[in-house]
């Protein structure tokens, strides 16, 4: 098994002769990066923990902000923004190992980003390694933090009794009453706690679209780059791209997420002023090109009377790959048109609809599932069944979570084409993320990175 | 003289007075490419297969019946007012503040998107007695003919969400061809229920807002509610309603009497090997190869 590709960027740049197998999340120096990172950091909104003390905001409240709790009799002064420096410090000096054993991977880096009004936290190394889950995100975050408050505000059990559950309930919520952290929970991290996974191993692709947008800085390829790595890497997890199954998810990988031999560009770019039609007939057309679709004879059974023509695949996985690639063609085609990105789940359904249909009834992108899971989609983003916008679901949402993590990356091009007509836009849901990506360069240009860090180890293969 | 003819006619290249045939330079990829693809829409022998080719192919055009001015048309979906201002949600595109992302330069937006029209829709419903057009095909059709749509296909009914501007030259195109029969399709944008009822004794969909009545003395269907069953000032006439053979020629469904069972063999037969490889490709990807 060796499959060779060229990788195109979206500016045009060639890194050549790659095997795909430096794409997986096991191997791609980039993308494990990327991994550990999520797996390691939590962030804690001190704004919101400052509102949640002194407006005494300790209950549910709902996503509209309507009609929150506010318990007024409970609230504490405590100007937590202006002591952030200290409890960076005293949190640091909580979480951290001791240095001089196990190599020293027992550092842990507290950071205040955005003028104080956020603490990044990076978990010591060790605490992961040995942790089973991804709760000591939340559990060693919130509990640190509780006890630097603590410390520094001087509350003490005999005298504010009271206070001391507040802490607690300021950073949890009524946790554990309730499965979740109460939502006004100021700590957040790319996963969610791990008691409200949504499936085994599906904890990668907790974030929302709009998230993964916003860190790409609306940058198409670079959004597609970003949901693939996180959606691949979720499917490393639960098991999905296993033996029989990983050189189906590695092809589909690197050619929709990575413009592999410019195949996306160049439906894109042959079809600027085409239909989502046009794109299924390019992708044929490519296909027969190069060799991957054929025809057993060409008679009957295999030309139909009608002169109906039924293609056979030289190569499934490549063929599926190519099919995928052209499912974002096809969303970028058809958003671009409108610049309204609604429409992203009709033209992948279609798409594979027509598709099917066009190469003579081959099985369509990802063996249905993404035809299955688009249908559902578009039922639940429009009218009366619809609650979010596309951009508002996250990538494990019980809607959006069954393809073998092709649709998201669609879904994520065409929120960045979308010219401003969504009400669950990137600036409203994922402000945070907005001014994170300033801070963290690491995600600065996913698709460039993958593809010099796959080129870095592709001697190995 | 003679001896002298005889030489220059020697001397003449009759080749050169020959009509040159000019000589085409294939490059080999297109050989291989225009001799085995053509585009297929649809497999199927005999009328109603040919009929599902012909809606499909962008390339083919659609028979204009009747002739409806674009006034009619923005009264009937009753977003704006006629001859007003199209109104937007975001700023023109020219003027818009957006993020580097070379995409955004490669696919050409609609007019529609260019200006920051608001989204508006339109709703088709088919009758389920011969229509000359069905949702689930209008959805293909959609995709293959029009640019930058989103639609939710239902039983019954069909929207489609465009650009405002971008959806009155739609509706228009719907409405004026083939595809359009006044008294079996109709344009609903609430209580859109009827598809599966029984038609009226005027032989029209039966509609519980009674957008549309036949006018007996001209035999025509005029709409006296636009599309949210608000009452128009003037009613506007949508034409003659096909005639039962005209409907027979237009059909896209195989049914008993028109087209049988047996004449979708083709059709059943792609069905099954597109489910057939939906399994073994579910099951295992590399088996899928050659099916």
């Amino acid at each position: 098994m060796k499959d060779m590709v060229d990788i195109y960027t979206d500016e045009g740049d060639v890194y050549k002769n790659i095997p795909v197998q430096a794409f997986s999340p096991l191997y791609n120096p980039y993308i494990t990066k990327i991994i550990r990172f999520i797996k390691r950091t939590a962030f804690v909104s001190l704004e919101q923990l400052q509102q949640n003390y002194q407006r005494g905001r300790y209950g549910e409240m709902t996503a509209l902000r309507k009609d929150e709790i506010q318990m007024e009799q409970y609230i504490r002064k405590w100007n937590i923004l202006k002591a952030a420096p200290e409890i960076a410090a005293r949190m640091q000096e909580i979480i951290a190992l001791n240095p001089k054993l196990n190599d020293g991977d027992g550092a842990a880096e507290v950071k205040l980003l955005m003028d104080g009004k956020l603490l990044m936290v990076t978990l010591p190394d060790r605490r992961i390694d040995l942790a089973a889950s991804s709760a000591p995100l939340f559990t060693i975050t919130g509990v640190a933090l509780a006890q630097a408050i603590t410390e520094i505000f001087d509350v003490h059990i005999e005298k504010d009794p009271d206070g001391c559950t507040l802490i607690k309930t300021g950073i949890f919520g009524r946790f554990p009453q309730t499965r979740e952290f109460g939502s006004n929970c100021p700590i957040f991290a790319f996963m969610r706690p791990p008691q409200m996974e949504e499936g085994i191993g599906s904890l990668f692709r907790s974030m929302m679209i709009n998230h993964v947008v916003a860190l790409a800085k609306y940058r198409t390829f670079d959004a597609v780059a970003l949901a693939t790595i996180l959606e691949q890497a979720g499917q490393f997890e639960m098991g999905n791209a296993l033996g029989w199954f990983e050189r189906y998810h590695l092809l589909g990988m690197v050619y929709q997420g990575f413009n592999a031999n410019n195949l996306v560009m160049d439906l894109i770019q042959e079809n600027a002023e085409g239909t989502v039609g046009d794109v299924v007939h390019s992708v044929i057309k490519r296909a027969i090109k190069d060799g991957l679709l054929y025809l057993k004879s060409d008679k009957y059974p295999i030309v139909q009377p009608s002169g109906y023509r039924m293609y056979s695949t030289r190569d499934y996985p490549l063929w599926n790959a190519y099919s995928v690639a052209g499912a974002l063609a096809a969303a970028i085609v058809n958003i671009g048109a409108s610049r309204a990105c609604q429409g992203v789940s009709a033209a992948l359904s279609i798409y594979s609809d027509l598709l099917s249909i066009a190469s003579g009834g081959l099985p369509d992108p990802d063996a249905g599932r993404l035809m299955g899971t688009a249908l559902g989609f578009s039922f639940y983003t429009h009218s009366i069944y619809g609650g979010a916008g596309p951009g508002a679901f996250t990538m494990d949402h019980v809607i959006t979570r069954h393809t073998s993590g092709f649709l998201t990356p669609c879904v994520a091009a065409a929120m960045c084409l979308d010219a401003g007509t969504q009400i669950f836009a990137p600036k409203v849901t994922s402000g945070n993320y907005l001014k994170l990506r300033k801070e963290l360069p690491l995600f600065a240009e996913p698709h460039r990175k993958a593809a010099e860090a796959a080129l870095s180890i592709k001697d190995k293969f | 003289m003679v001896e002298e003819f005889d030489e220059f006619e020697e001397e003449l290249d009759l080749s050169k007075l020959k009509r040159k045939k000019k000589k085409e330079v294939v490059k080999e990829e297109e050989i291989i490419t225009k001799t085995i693809y053509e585009k297929q829409y649809y497999p199927g022998m005999g009328k109603v297969s040919e009929r599902r080719r012909k809606i499909l192919n962008p390339e083919k055009r659609l028979l204009k019946l009747r002739d409806l001015p674009d006034d009619a048309i923005v009264l009937l979906l009753g977003h704006r007012l006629p001859g007003s201002l199209y109104r937007s949600i975001h700023p023109p595109l020219d003027e818009l503040i957006e993020e580097y992302d070379p995409i955004k330069n490669i696919v050409k937006p609609t007019s529609g998107a260019r200006a920051g029209d608001r989204i508006r829709f339109v709703q088709f419903t088919d009758s389920f007695w011969r229509p000359p057009f069905a949702p689930w095909l209008r959805a293909r059709m959609y995709f293959t003919r029009f640019r930058g749509v989103d639609t939710v296909i239902y039983s019954g009914r069909e929207i489609m969400e465009l650009r405002e501007r971008d959806l009155e030259t739609a509706t228009k195109m719907l409405m004026e061809t083939e595809l359009f029969d006044p008294a079996r399709t109709a344009i609903r944008g609430i209580t859109v229920h009827g598809s599966s009822l029984r038609l009226d004794e005027d032989g029209l969909m039966f509609d519980a807002r009674r957008r549309y009545v036949l006018n007996k003395e001209t035999n025509e269907v005029v709409y006296i509610k636009n599309m949210h069953a608000q009452i128009l000032d003037k009613p506007i006439s949508v034409g003659r309603p096909f005639t039962e053979d005209e409907l027979r020629e237009f059909d896209v469904t195989y049914r008993w009497d028109t087209e049988m069972y047996k004449s979708r063999t083709e059709i059943l037969m792609i069905i099954n090997r597109i489910q057939k490889g939906r399994a073994i490709a579910g099951w295992n990807p590399e088996a899928a190869t050659d099916i």
